[in-house]
Order: structure tokens, then sequence, then C-alpha cells
């Protein structure tokens, strides 16, 4: 196991250097001058050299890289060229919003899609099954902008139960806060299930039919037995890999639902900075996202290694 | 109700609306018995042995009734039935590396067995289980059950399944294949050691197997199925010294034994003509018509029922019995 | 011992749903949304981006407007199949680079060692943990926004998934017993890869592809909502449900519609891919039934 977590200790840390390397080529190569996006198309050439100078930009890009790189692992993320904030101040106050999200969104995913999946696969070839693949679906079809676009027409307008937009702070009035997710995780959770049912179906499909779980029941175990006790243990190895793979689909649906409900979350940050070309924010704030992502990843296969003895001892 | 017997199998249809797996199989085995069941491929003996399990595939259904140990188990619930799977008729398959529980250590898996049947203690299973490891003929047993299936060989594998269907000494143990999956060299290992035990415990053998020797070496009975039924059953030595069915005498004669395998190449070793008939598309009469030699209108039309004393086949034209043979 | 051969009757088990019904309400989902393009191109209603201040929100059904106007008096059919348009050039744009490029590199995988394997499988892995959304945003903030910058994301996020299962099924097919005797007659890498390889993932490249053309499709709209997507002239169905919510909210029938669109076009190639994947690769068959 310790060699095992050491492989992917290793995956984790040249992941997080890849990453980085692209992300600061593409910022570089497709957008090219960075002081010139920042300030503009009509920036005069003085102005630009200026920036660039103020900024350390015209120095080559391998220092410039290493200079951002040893500055994040220190916990500076750079700031911003209009306001001078520092980027770190930036993000922390807008993960208050965007990690609940997010992580109840996931969490909602899966607390419908296990046991609907594993209903849907003990039930293929019924009415039931079929009910339930044809709404999964029509569930992926879905945009999640949509989907919080209709809850919150329905629970938030027709009926007023919940607010349709804003945000209100947990110091303030945590209950508010509350009232305030509830239809973004419902809308991101719904469709994250839709997605994940498909999954499960499968995997608890694909498991049912091994030889173990018929062995499960040729000593002992009622068919339900045999499909909890065995097979969903052996079915939760693939289904971590595809939580690990929707990791990154559930960061793309948090940023969208966000602005859907106009919370002050980390999407919002970016896509202003975006707007405004604030290129080293949005750059920066990118990476920690992709870091945060490359390790859930990194969590999830150290999970595969516990759930599985074969690879525990493969590596 | 016959308590002398391990299961009684009458008229045994096993099928899933599209096809008919197993087409009115009837055979008894008494306590402690040992029967052989061979076939070809898609002849219907592993599903003729899965439902006296009740572990058919979805979607297969059983009729017929199977009597064992006072009660028809083609009638009970899944959960009657999974009372009695390990305790009184037991199982052992025959790809011992995917039927056992990948994630689990091995003991584990042996242990729960005991703590399900007989009601003891987690330590008194645990016990129990590096004794059956101990019997089972297998290394160091305290540190093999704390391994996992992957871990180990494919032998011990299988002996690890064996002992899982030994462990509560049930009345009927049905071995499907339990070599097939296994090295040549171990292959005669397991199968005395699963004799061995079944015989130690009083229990039944229902050994079905595709190798004709094993069923000779193992078995006091044996039946034949094709397509479906059993056109052929008896006692060993009489099944196999004379056949009456002309399926049988072909399996008999494509085994390569020393007497048929010629070196010089003037191999006698035949093989039977044609191929097994699909479920779907059975001929009508005699299944096994289409590939006989001596098949009349009415094989074709007629389907031979099984007749006979001590050895019934089910043939309109059987093979004349060597002792008829020498009187003529 | 005698038996009777019973009647052989067992219930009649209620019959698989027909795994064929999804291929044909993909193909007519998928045609209907390929034809409404088409048309645009020779005839719409009225220009979907001159607006009409004297038909401002006309409700749907109105004469000359099937399903009513937006803020502006911009005629929402018309908007909707221009939609079309770009849900196509962009979804299938990037779907296309990305089975292009994770032809290639599937391929360079499965057949050129395993170093090649592994750089390119760590690579893809890598890339698969980048959330697309958060490329796109990159993209945005450098090159600006627009249906090429998007087209450009989408193959960036798409094409490790590409690799990786033209990688697998490559592997499968260099695995089969006549590549072993195309190589023993001598064949080249290339020739045995263009030759047999191909041929054989053909199926595969064809369910990907429709299947990530609906991902596109999604994605698109999405980055068009966020405001980061296609921007007018050219029109997007989440540009128009971006619209809807800032200028008329989101309870009028304008949220409805171009959401009801993506739902029809995504849900259609999802099914046409499945319905494909059921055809072309019986042994998933069982499977995904």
């Amino acid at each position: 196991m310790a060699l095992y977590a050491l492989r992917k200790l290793v995956f984790f840390i040249g992941a997080v250097f890849v990453a980085s390397v692209a992300i600061f080529l593409l910022i570089r190569a497709a957008g090219g001058n960075v002081a010139a996006i920042v300030l503009g198309k009509d920036a005069t050439a003085d102005a630009i050299n200026a920036l660039a100078t103020a900024y350390g930009l015209d120095r080559p890009l391998p220092v410039q890289y290493f200079d951002w790189i040893l500055g994040m692992l220190q916990g500076d993320l750079g700031q911003s060229f209009r306001t001078k904030e520092a980027v770190a101040d930036l993000v922390v106050g807008r993960l208050s919003v965007s990690i609940p999200l997010a992580l109840s969104g996931l969490l909602l995913g899966l607390i419908i899609a296990i046991p609907v999946g594993t209903y849907a696969a003990r039930n293929v070839g019924k009415p039931s099954g079929a009910v339930l693949a044809l709404i999964s679906q029509i569930g992926i079809a879905i945009p999640v902008f949509w989907a919080g676009i209709l809850l919150s027409v329905l629970f938030g307008v027709r009926l007023g139960w919940l607010p349709t937009g804003g945000w209100v702070d947990w110091s303030d009035d945590w209950v508010g806060s509350i009232r305030s997710l509830v239809l973004p995780v419902l809308s991101l959770g719904l469709i994250m299930a839709a997605v994940l049912i498909r999954y499960v179906r499968s995997a608890v499909l694909d498991v049912m039919n091994q030889d173990y779980v018929r062995t499960a029941r040729a000593v002992g175990m009622t068919r339900t037995q045999a499909l909890l006790q065995v097979g969903l243990r052996n079915a939760a190895l693939p289904i971590v890999t595809i939580v690990g793979l929707q990791i990154a689909e559930l960061i793309g649906g948090t940023v969208i639902i966000e602005m859907v409900f106009s919370l002050p979350g980390l999407s919002r940050m970016i896509l202003a900075n975006v707007a405004a070309r604030e290129v080293i924010v949005v750059q920066s704030t990118v990476m920690l996202i992709i870091v945060f992502v490359i390790f859930v990843n990194f969590v999830v296969d150290l999970l595969y290694g516990i759930l599985d003895p074969r690879i525990r001892n493969a590596a | 109700m016959t308590s002398r017997n391990a299961i009684e199998v009458r008229d045994l249809v096993v099928g899933n609306g599209d096809v008919t797996a197993v087409r009115g199989v009837s055979f008894t085995i008494p306590q402690g018995g040992r029967m052989g069941l061979v076939g070809e491929s898609g002849s219907g003996k592993s599903m003729t042995a899965l439902a006296l399990m009740g572990l058919l595939p979805m979607g297969w259904s059983t009729h017929g009734s199977v009597l064992h140990d006072g009660v028809d188990l083609v009638t009970q619930s899944d959960k009657a039935l999974s009372s009695r799977r390990g305790r009184t008729i037991s199982m052992v398959f025959q790809d011992p590396l995917s039927s056992l529980n990948p994630v689990r250590r091995v003991g584990d898996q042996i242990s729960w067995v005991i703590r399900k049947h007989m009601g003891v203690d987690k330590k008194t299973a645990e016990q129990q289980t590096i004794e059956l490891i101990t019997q089972m003929k297998l290394p160091r047993p305290e540190q093999l059950v704390r391994a996992y299936p992957h871990e180990i060989s494919g032998g011990q594998r299988q002996r690890i399944m064996i002992a899982m269907a030994l462990a509560c000494y049930p009345q009927l143990i049905i071995a499907d294949e339990p070599t097939t999956a296994l090295d040549v060299t171990v292959q005669k290992q397991v199968l005395r050691l699963l004799n061995g035990a079944a015989h130690d415990r009083g229990s039944a053998l229902l050994m079905i197997t595709h190798d004709l020797p094993i069923i000779a070496a193992m078995c006091d009975t044996v039946a034949v199925m094709y397509a479906g039924r059993i056109v052929e059953m008896g006692p060993v030595a009489e099944v196999f010294r004379n056949p009456r069915h002309h399926y049988t005498r072909g399996l008999l004669d494509s085994q390569p034994t020393m007497d048929n395998i010629a070196l010089d190449g003037t191999s006698r070793l035949v093989s039977i003509p044609g191929m097994v008939p699909p479920l779907h598309d059975l001929p009508t009469g005699c299944a096994f018509n289409p590939r006989c030699a001596v098949a009349t209108d009415r094989c074709r039309a007629e389907m031979p029922e099984l007749s006979g004393d001590t050895l019934k086949s089910a043939c309109w034209h059987p093979v004349p019995n060597s002792s008829e043979v020498a009187a003529q | 011992m005698t038996i009777t051969a019973p009647a052989v009757s067992v219930p009649k088990r209620r019959r698989r749903l027909d795994l064929n019904a999804s291929l044909v309400v993909g193909v007519v989902l998928t045609i209907g949304f390929l034809a409404i393009a088409i048309i645009s191109f020779f005839w719409l209603p009225s220009n979907p981006n001159i607006p009409n201040i004297k038909a401002r929100m006309m409700p749907p059904f109105s004469p000359n407007h099937w399903l009513g106007t937006d803020g502006l008096g911009r005629d929402i059919v018309a908007q909707l199949m221009v939609g079309a348009r770009t849900s196509i050039l962009v979804g299938a744009g990037g779907a296309s680079i990305a089975l292009v490029l994770g032809t290639i590199t599937g391929l360079v995988a499965a057949a050129y060692g395993k170093f090649a394997d592994e750089a390119i499988s760590r690579g893809a892995d890598i890339l698969l943990s980048i959330p697309g959304m958060v490329t796109a945003l990159v993209l945005a903030a450098t090159m600006g926004s627009g249906a090429f910058t998007t087209i450009l994301a989408l193959s960036a996020f798409f094409t490790p998934s590409f690799t990786r299962v033209i990688r697998s099924a490559a592997m499968g097919v260099l695995q089969e017993d006549f590549i072993t005797s195309a190589k023993l007659y001598g064949r080249g890498r290339l020739f045995i890869l263009a030759r047999h390889v191909i041929p054989n993932i053909a199926g595969v490249m064809i369910v990907q592809f429709t299947l990530y053309f609906a991902a596109g499709i999604l994605t698109e709209a999405g980055l068009s909502y966020l405001g980061v997507g296609v921007t007018r002239p050219s029109i997007s169905w989440g540009m128009m449900l971006n619209e809807a919510q800032q200028t008329v909210g989101i309870s009028s029938p304008l949220a409805i519609w171009p959401g009801l669109a993506i739902v029809l076009v995504v849900l259609g190639l999802n099914l046409l891919g499945d319905g494909l994947r059921d055809v072309l690769d019986p042994k998933l068959k069982r499977r995904s039934a």
C-alpha cells in the first residue's frame, strides 16, 4: 500500500506540474502579450511597456513561470493589476459559497444515484427499469443552468418558497445562506444524479453477473443480500473511479449554477476577471481549481487502493 | 417423501421463454451416492445444476420437481432456498478465481458460511475455518486465511471453494467442471480431495464434466445429456462398457485412450460428425438424429423415451449389446 | 423409471425492450435538428438579429411569430433556427477536431510501444482532470470569446477522452490473430493501422463522435449562457437563455424554448450514439440493454 500511495503521490505532483505548465503556456501562447491584453486595444506602446516592466512580464517565460509557481507554493497567488488586491484574499471569501455548493451537489447526486441506479440494474428489462433509464437519459440532456432556471421558476417565482438568487453571508444569517443554497444544490445534484445513475446501473449490472455474486448466493445469501453485501462492495470500485472523473464536470456545473442564482462564488469572480482581462487573477484562480481537482483524483486513487486489494498489491 | 435420497429430480424443465435448455430431466441420487453428468457444452448440464441450486440467471425459470431434504426446491422462495444453500446442498464452480469475492479475505469468506449456517460465534467459526483449511491440505492455514483470492494459486483457490462447499456437511455437493480451469498437474489432487472430503462427510456428489475418465474414476452412476435431455443413464461400468445410445458410443469413441491413439498415425480416434443443435432450432424426434449414422424416419418423427432396467437409454435403434453381438 | 416428456411450456418472459427504439428516436430527433439548421440557410421567418420595437414580447402562437418574440421584438423561431447552426458548428467542430487528435494519439499509444503509451495515457489522465469549463474561461480571457475559441476549448478537453477510448479499442484489435498474420506478411505498422485497425474501430469512433457532439452542444450552451461563448450576430440557445434571464426574467416562456431545443437535440444525439453502439458493437449489447 505504501508503494502504491507513493506512486500515486508522484503522479499527483507530476500532474500538478504538467497542468501548471499547460495553463501558463495556454495563456501566454493564446493571449500573446499579457500587458497588452490587460490594458486593452487603446493602450499606447509606452503604457504597455511600463506595465510589462513593472510586473516583470518582459522577463523570459521560464523565469516568469518559476516566479509564479514559487509564489503559489508560498501562498502568494499574485495580485490584480487594477485593484492591487491579492488574489488569495479575493479567493478565500468566495470559497464559503463555492465549496458547500459543489460538495452538497455531489453528495446529493450520489445519494440519489446509488439506490436508483441499483434499482434500475435489478429491474433491467422490466418497465420500471426502462422508465428509469429514460429519465436518466433525459436528465443527462438537460443543461444544468436550464434545470436551475426551471427550478427557480417553480419554487422561487410560482411557489415563492425559496429565493431565486442572491446570497446572505453565513455569519449574518446561516439559515438564509442555506435557503439560498437549496435550489442551486438541487439543480446541481439532480443533473449529477442523472449522469451517475447510468454509471451506477451499469456497474451494478456488471457486478451482478459476476461469478462471485453467484457463489455468495450458493453459500447462503439471498439475492438481495448478495447484491448489497458482495455486489455493491465490488461495484464501489468503478463508481469511485467515475466520481473522480465527474469532479471536473462538477466544477463546470458549479461555475454555471453560481451564475444562474447570482451567488458570489469563485466563478462569478473568475468571470468578472475574464471580462476585466485580469490575466494573472484568472491564471492563478484556475490553477487553484485544477490543483483541487487533481487532488481529489489523488484521494480517489488512494481510496481505490484501499477498496481493492488487487490494485494495492499490484503496484 | 423419500428421505433416503440426497436428491430426486423429476421432469425438470428449464427455460427463459425463448429457449428451453433442459427439457424434462429426471434422476435420483441416493444418500452418499455419486453421479456423473456428461455432455458437450450446450447440452444443458450446467443449467440443470444451477436449477437444482435455484441459481438460474435472471429471466430463467424452472418447472418439475426437485425433492431434497423433504422439500421441493422448485417451489421454495429465494429466502427459504438461501437457508439451504451451503448447508444441505452446495456447489463448487468451474473457475475459482472469478467465483471468489476478490475484495474479501478467503478466511472471512469461509467463516461467513459457517457462522451463517451453524449459528456459532465468530471465534469458533474462525477456528473451524482453520481446521477446514488444514483438512484441505493447504499449507500454513493461519496465514492463508488472511490472503485475498488473487494472492493464492488456482489449485489453492479451488480448495478454498471446496472448503466453503463442504463447511456445513451438506447432503449433496454439485461440482460443475471443478477442474477445467486448473493446471493438469493439480487437477487430480483437487479431485481426490473433493472425493475424499465428500466421502468423509457422507455427502452425495453430482459431478458435472465432459471428461469421461473422471466419471469412471469417481462415480457409481452416470447420466449422458444431449440437447437438454438425458439420453442414457445407468451404472458407470455398464454405460461405459456397453453403451446403448449412439451418442454415448460416439462420446466414448472420441476419447483418446492408450488403446486408440496409434503413434504411427493410423489412429482410430473418431469424432461425432456435425454439431450440437442450437436450442432454438432443435430437430424433431430424437435430437441426435441429424448426427446419427443409423437414424431412420421414426427417429426423425418421434422422440424416444428413456427405457431399460439398470441401464436406461432413449434410442429407437440401440447399439447392440456386446453379449448380444457375441450370441449372434 | 420412464420419464414422460412434459409439454415444454415455460411462461413467456417479457421480452427485452427493443434496443433499436433508442436508435429510431435518436435518428428522428437528429435528422429533424439537422434539417432545421439546413432550412435556416434558405428560409427564416424574419431576421433574428434586427430588433422590432413594435413587436416586443409577443406571446407564443402570435400571427407571424409562432413562438412569439423576445424583449427586443426578435422572432423566437428564427433565433432557434439560427441557433441550431451554431450548435452544429461548435458541437460537431469541437468533436471533429477531438476525433482527429484523439485518433492520432490513441493509435500512437496503442501501436508505438510502451513508452509512447505511458506518456500519452498519463498526459490524457492529467488533461482529463482539468475542468473543461475552466479551460474555456481561460481561453476566453486571453483570446476573447466567440465560436472559434469555443471550438478550440471543446476540442482541447474532449481530446483526452477520445485518446483513451480509441487507444483501448485499437489495443483490442491489435491483439487479434489477423494482425499477427499481417505482421508475418511483413506489413508495416502504418499499413496495419490504416487498413486493419481503423476500419475495425470505425464503429467506436462514430459512437464516440456522436456522444461528444451532444456534449459539445451542452457545453457551448453553457459557455454562451455565461457570456463567454458565441456572440451576436451568431445566435446560441444558451445565449438566448441568458438574454431571457437578463431582460425579461426567468418566468417568461422565453426561458422555455431554447432549453427545450437543447434537451431534444442532446437527447436525440445521445440516443443515436447508444443505439449505434448496440448495432455496431454487439459485444456491448447485453450490458447496455
